[in-house]
């Protein structure tokens, strides 16, 4: 069995060796626990003396809820897709496609649970584990390093018949040269059931014969999908574990147990960042600036409005302390009690930002590919100057909490 | 075709081994066998070079508190929006793998047509470090080979670099093949150790042979933070530190390379690089660029196709030049502001005490501890700052076992850039491993060491003589910084 992973942060590689060459799903070998490895590093001076422990446990519940809501989603896309795989229709294939669609939104709200070492991007500094971030979202995919592209009909894993196709051999080779060398989760799934899109006024156009059995490389590329959809579905449950407030092992359970600011600070942390870095950088101005169409971050499927929307509306759960029709404890009364005038002033913003990036014309890459001071490029930035300011606004929370957060780049 | 490189090196090596053994003998005498008391009459003083204290910021004003996996790739604080969301572009530059040209991302297409990379988080992962291959990988993923005649000057059919990668239909330069070889040592309490090291051979070479006199120089990604204070540092700054004749008879020389500006053909004091063979970031990072991933910019502006390379010549190229000034300056703006990691534990006792012992030494007098950059560098931000990258960014003999035989401008081929300490005790968290030296032999702080010669012979042997404790106590140190 290889041992030659370098992971995306290469300390996947390290915990491997020590474990003497066996590959697991690391992450996966346990349940995330020990929420208290990372030291105390939030608290600071100051702010004023307060209580947080329903607001605490409201968000602990959100987290919880929405796990499990979106690992739910992913089983009825997996439902879908197997169907698609049974009979490799073009009918049954938009069908596969709008179940990808109709499953992202619930995944979206979870990634204002990052960016803290929670159980999605957890790295235990003394087994070297790391969660499954990097398996179930990354991007941008380099999507010759999968399949077939223009121009080279027999380029990656599914052409490479040395290969064979199961999940410890797609594994292996995610991002093992480079990060965006990605082979699963949702932008892989996305790419098989779209392909490339070189249609300047829609999505991917991948044919569902594709997919029709018998061929030695449809077999192949049927076996992927089948395979990358199970793991993204196995990643999703393993989560919705780990914030299992019932199961005593589980994260959920330590994270009750730190200290108030602590745990507010991963909480802010988590919102902050999304806004202030992921969003507001990473993925939107950073494509504003290069100019190009597909520069962005659900290119095959031109879904990335829904990416930028649902992102938002997890910063502003954990905020009202809201998840579809369920109620929770959120930061938001926390802040009301401490600095009503500042809970005003965040309130107002996030439903500012809201706004502003509903009113991002539809799809994106129409405005990646329109000329400098288009409507549609006013509008995007106005979305990130909301969203910059935003994070700014969640560090001043941090401020009156006493908790220091800090807008880290990835 | 097949060539007989690792014999040509080992002889080369061998000559040059040879000649030095001479000269090393007088300390290989003094420090060996008969007791220390001989040794320590034969030494040169220590020079005392003052320690920073436990508080102060390596990167002064660029530090960065987060000490995470995402620990090398924070921008410095306090930058204006514009300078920000710069930084941001950059990073996506640095993460982006540039596609064959004609791609559908038109703005990142024009890789190759040969290459080693596709991208520049291909070998500096995380902005960290690179290593040689392990266990079963085949191939070099974070490191290079740089080639010459024995002057240093380029190959007429393969250029100053291996290429081992290349577009689908045009041949790669060849294949790096690599052994390992073990030698044992021990401590002078007679702990034992063992040190293995890389040798490299160029092999399946596509445009004939390398020639009689050809040199190769393999070298790991260095990490990327904090190369903006290093740029920063006034010449005369540098210059201080310099002593090319020993005239203080440390036994430490310390010399400037010298290379022109590939734009302005002003001659620069070198400062990136393992041989300190680059005056810039402008220059490193167009440089790099253009040897390693194949992306011309307005510095590099032609395709890296040595004249015997006609497919190469021939191949699609993308927009003229692939990285525009824009993304170049962005780029390098991206470089220039990356902070450095926050000590972790610098308080502790053994630390204190290891950093007592680093200066005790003698390891201070090359990986010299603090510098300041000059009041009107290219960023506010990095103006007037005391920092603490322990590097003189001078050439040193590194002696016949660390030698390259490589001349590289005014570097000869014993001679090494003395490399940059600060962070890469969080080189474990950010890639996973702590491979250092040139080609990253070394594993861990402890091998690095044992491999120093040359001009840190008399220090590498006073590290051999130390007890445990203290050995640990230097290593727990330069974890910490």
């Amino acid at each position: 069995m290889s041992t030659s992973i370098k992971s995306r942060r290469g300390v996947i590689a390290l915990s491997l060796l020590l474990a003497g060459g066996t590959i697991a799903l690391p992450a996966q070998s346990a349940l995330a626990s020990g929420a208290g490895a990372i030291p105390a590093q939030f608290a600071m001076d100051g702010g004023s003396s307060y209580g947080a422990t329903l607001e605490i446990l409201g968000y602990a519940r959100l987290v919880e809820a929405s796990y499990q809501r979106s690992y739910e989603d992913a089983k009825k896309m997996r439902g879908v897709i197997n169907e698609f795989l049974d009979k490799p229709t073009e009918e049954n294939l938009a069908r596969a496609r709008k179940a990808w669609i109709d499953a992202r939104p619930a995944y979206l709200v979870t990634e204002a649970f990052r960016f803290y070492e929670g159980p999605i991007d957890f790295a235990d500094e003394e087994t070297g584990e790391e969660g499954p971030e990097a398996h179930i979202n990354a991007w941008p995919l380099n999507e010759a390093y999968i399949d077939y592209v223009k121009g080279d009909a027999d380029a990656g894993i599914i052409h490479d018949t040395s290969i064979p196709i199961n999940d410890k051999t797609i594994l292996g080779h995610d991002q093992t040269e480079d990060e965006a060398d990605v082979t699963t989760g949702w932008h892989a799934i996305e790419f098989l059931l779209w392909g490339q899109d070189f249609n300047d006024d829609g999505p991917g156009a991948r044919p569902a014969s594709d997919y029709t059995p018998g061929d030695k490389f449809n077999d192949r590329r049927r076996l992927y999908l089948k395979t990358v959809t199970q793991m993204l579905v196995k990643d999703l449950s393993w989560l919705a574990m780990s914030w299992n407030m019932d199961n005593p092992n589980a994260y959920a359970t330590d994270f009750l147990k730190l200290p108030q600011k602590e745990a507010l600070g991963r909480i802010l942390t988590g919102m902050a960042t999304l806004s202030g870095f992921e969003m507001a950088s990473e993925r939107m101005a950073v494509a504003l600036d290069s100019g190009d169409q597909e520069d962005e971050h659900s290119c095959f499927s031109d879904n990335t409005n829904n990416d930028f929307i649902y992102d938002q509306k997890g910063i502003a759960n954990i905020w009202f302390g809201e998840m579809g029709d369920k109620e929770f404890a959120g930061i938001q009364d926390l802040v009301a009690r401490v600095d009503p005038d500042l809970e005003k002033k965040v309130t107002a913003q996030i439903e500012k930002t809201t706004k502003a990036i509903a009113a991002m014309p539809h799809p994106i890459d129409q405005v990646l590919a329109s000329p400098k001071g288009s409507d549609g490029r006013v509008k995007m930035e106005q979305a990130v100057t909301d969203l910059v300011e935003q994070g700014k606004m969640l560090v001043e929370v941090g401020k009156a909490l006493g908790v220091k957060i800090v807008v880290a780049t990835e | 075709m097949k060539a007989t490189l690792e014999r040509r090196v080992a002889l080369i090596g061998g000559v040059a081994a040879a000649s030095l053994i001479l000269v090393g003998a007088v300390l290989a005498v003094s420090v060996s066998g008969h007791g220390l008391e001989t040794a320590a009459a034969a030494e040169p003083a220590v020079k005392h070079v003052e320690m920073p204290s436990p508080d102060a910021l390596p990167g002064a004003a660029l530090s960065t508190r987060l000490t995470n996996s995402n620990a090398f790739a924070q921008s410095a604080p306090g930058l204006t929006f514009q300078q920000r969301r710069d930084f941001f572009f950059g990073n996506r530059l640095f993460n982006t793998n540039w596609a064959v040209a004609p791609g559908s991302v038109t703005k990142f297409d024009g890789l190759g047509p040969t290459f080693n990379r596709v991208s520049c988080s291909g070998c500096h992962t995380r902005d960290g470090r690179g290593r040689p291959p392990l266990n079963d990988e085949k191939q070099l993923d974070s490191m290079l080979i740089r080639i010459s005649d024995g002057q240093g000057n380029p190959l007429p059919q393969y250029g100053d670099q291996f290429n081992d990668r290349a577009n689908h239909g045009i041949p790669a330069e060849g294949r790096v093949a690599f052994h390992w070889e073990t030698q044992k040592g021990e401590y002078a309490d007679g702990t034992p150790y063992s040190l293995t090291k890389p040798v490299f051979e160029l092999t399946d070479l596509n445009f004939g042979p390398l020639g009689d006199d050809v040199r190769i120089s393999p070298r790991v990604a260095s990490e990327v933070y904090g190369v903006g204070l290093l740029e920063a540092v006034p010449e005369k700054e540098i210059l201080a530190w310099a002593d090319p004749d020993d005239s203080d008879g440390d036994g430490i020389s310390g010399r400037a390379n010298y290379q022109p500006d590939p734009e302005t053909g002003e001659m620069l004091i070198g400062r990136f690089g393992w041989k300190a063979n680059q005056p810039t970031l402008r220059a490193q990072n167009s440089g790099a660029a253009a040897g390693d991933i194949g992306i011309t910019s307005p510095v590099h502006p032609d395709e890296n196709c040595p004249p015997a390379q006609t497919a190469c010549a021939d191949a699609p190229t993308g927009d003229h030049p692939d990285l525009s000034e824009e993304f170049l300056r962005k780029l390098t703006h991206y470089t220039r502001v990356l902070a450095v990691p926050v000590r972790r534990k610098p308080k502790a006792p053994e630390v204190m005490k290891g950093s007592r012992i680093f200066a005790d030494i003698g390891c201070a007098a090359c990986h010299r501890p603090s510098m300041t950059t000059g009041k009107n560098t290219a960023l506010d931000v990095l103006n007037d700052q005391t920092f603490h990258a322990y590097t003189d960014l001078l050439l040193h003999d590194m002696g016949p076992e660390l030698a390259d035989n490589r001349p590289d401008v005014k570097a000869t081929g014993t001679e090494w850039r003395t490399p940059p300490l600060w962070g890469l005790g969080l080189v474990p968290v950010v890639n996973g491993h702590l491979r250092l030296l040139h080609d990253g032999r070394a594993d861990g702080f402890a091998e690095a060491i044992l491999w120093h010669g040359g001009e840190a012979e008399a220090s590498k042997e006073r590290f051999r003589s130390l007890s445990e404790a203290d050995r640990e106590a230097l290593i727990a140190f330069l974890k910490s910084i």
